[in-house]
């Protein structure tokens, strides 16, 4: 008899995570135009998709998802079509998120599609651990968010106010043709504080890869290369026959 | 078991984002009303429905309008559609000139209308109008919109209205 991994929690990879990131794919999209003129709902663009997959390659490099974990050969069918529905999921998801944090149009949606391709390269190329991949994506994010949905919507809401006179203070000079944005209902901010702060939480709950959970049961000191961790997996699993 | 349930439900999920992203509901009751629609659970309000037809016949387009968007608040009913859009048609008619912003209204009503309809296609039995098809509505409306050398024919002051 053969002890299998027992792999990652079932029910938080067949409900938790599929669910959440499809929400988070739903709402992504949502906008609700300050005209009153009903919801909208946004498709990813094509630059999304790409980025999507440059975010999911920053995450394999940083263990921070294992898709190995997800779908590989000793799972059984079942399993593997959760793991790949979570993995489907996940992709829509990041493309989403990505286009809800985009400025819609001008001058500030190509400059922050240009920036996020150069930091997610940028990330991919430092290798940043799980932990420090989060901390990564909490701050590109909540930056991202805070241009948008604050400076920005403070920038053209037509109430004014403290935030629009600071901003038009010190973008004095710049025409604001320039930065064309295209204003939102204020529905469509909390919508979009909730679709980040749920994605993010959903990407702590990933399963974490094999290595990493024996990891911590490895004496201090020893090198975790490949090939070690492959060692100690047959040892332990020679012990559990 | 639960890899199962997981799968079917993350799927019904999944095709109901997929749905809501095809149809693109404006307001929470055209995306209720839509989802019932789409299982055939969907009707409209009898009362508001005759009440608008009713404010139609009186010429009492805005009146009318009104009633009919309470009797099929998710614009799913094919039938109480082409009555919005041959409200708009009726009241953006003009012996001189048509009012374009009615008559734009009215054209995308009646598409929306068409679109819904079974097999794209409307028949209204309604004596009391003489479009009884969607198709016939969403021509005259076309043309109303088009700018050409027939809008300067001093003949079209004997047109009628339809």
């Amino acid at each position: 008899m053969t002890a299998r991994w027992p792999g990652p929690d079932a029910v938080r990879e067949s409900f938790t995570l599929p669910l959440l990131f499809l929400s988070v794919a739903a709402a992504g999209g949502f906008r609700m135009p300050s005209g009153g003129t009903g919801m909208q709902f946004l498709p990813p663009p094509v630059m999304a998709l790409v980025l999507a997959v440059l975010l999911m390659a920053v995450m394999v490099r940083a263990g921070l998802l294992a898709p190995a974990v997800l779908v590989g050969e000793d799972r059984t069918g079942l399993e593997n079509a959760t793991g790949a529905a979570v993995l489907a999921a996940l992709f829509v998801g990041s493309a989403q998120v990505i286009q809800c944090l985009a400025p819609e149009s001008g001058l500030l949606h190509l400059l922050y599609y240009t920036f996020m391709t150069i930091l997610l390269w940028n990330t991919l190329a430092a290798a940043p651990d799980r932990m420090r991949l989060l901390h990564s994506l909490f701050v590109i994010f909540g930056s991202a968010f805070l241009l948008k949905y604050v400076a920005l919507a403070s920038l053209y809401d037509p109430e004014g106010g403290v935030m629009r006179r600071v901003l038009t203070t010190l973008l004095e000079g710049v025409a604001l043709g320039t930065l064309q944005h295209a204003p939102f209902a204020p529905v469509t901010g909390y919508v979009a504080f909730f679709v980040v702060l749920v994605y993010l939480v959903a990407l702590t709950l990933l399963p974490r890869a094999r290595t990493a959970l024996l990891a911590p049961r490895m004496e201090p000191g020893l090198v975790a290369d490949a090939e070690q961790v492959r060692l100690v997996e047959t040892r332990e699993r020679t012990d559990i026959t | 078991m639960i890899r199962g349930a997981g799968l079917l439900l993350t799927a019904l999920y999944a095709a109901f984002i997929t749905w809501v992203y095809a149809h693109q509901p404006r307001t929470v009751a055209q995306l209720t009303g839509g989802m019932a629609a789409s299982v055939g659970a969907y009707q409209v309000d009898r009362n508001s429905f005759n009440q608008g037809v009713q404010f139609f016949r009186n010429e009492q387009f805005e009146e009318a309008r009104a009633a009919l968007g309470r009797a099929d608040p998710a614009r799913q009913d094919a039938t109480t559609q082409f009555y919005v859009a041959y409200s708009y048609y009726r009241q953006g008619w003009g012996r001189m000139y048509n009012d374009d912003a009615l008559f734009a209204k009215g054209l995308e009503t009646v598409q929306h209308a068409i679109a819904i309809a079974p097999g794209n296609r409307l028949d209204v039995p309604d004596p009391g109008i003489e479009m009884r098809t969607a198709d016939e509505l969403r021509a005259e409306l076309s043309r109303g919109l088009t700018k050409d050398a027939s809008d300067l024919n001093p003949m079209r002051f004997l047109a009628r209205r339809k």
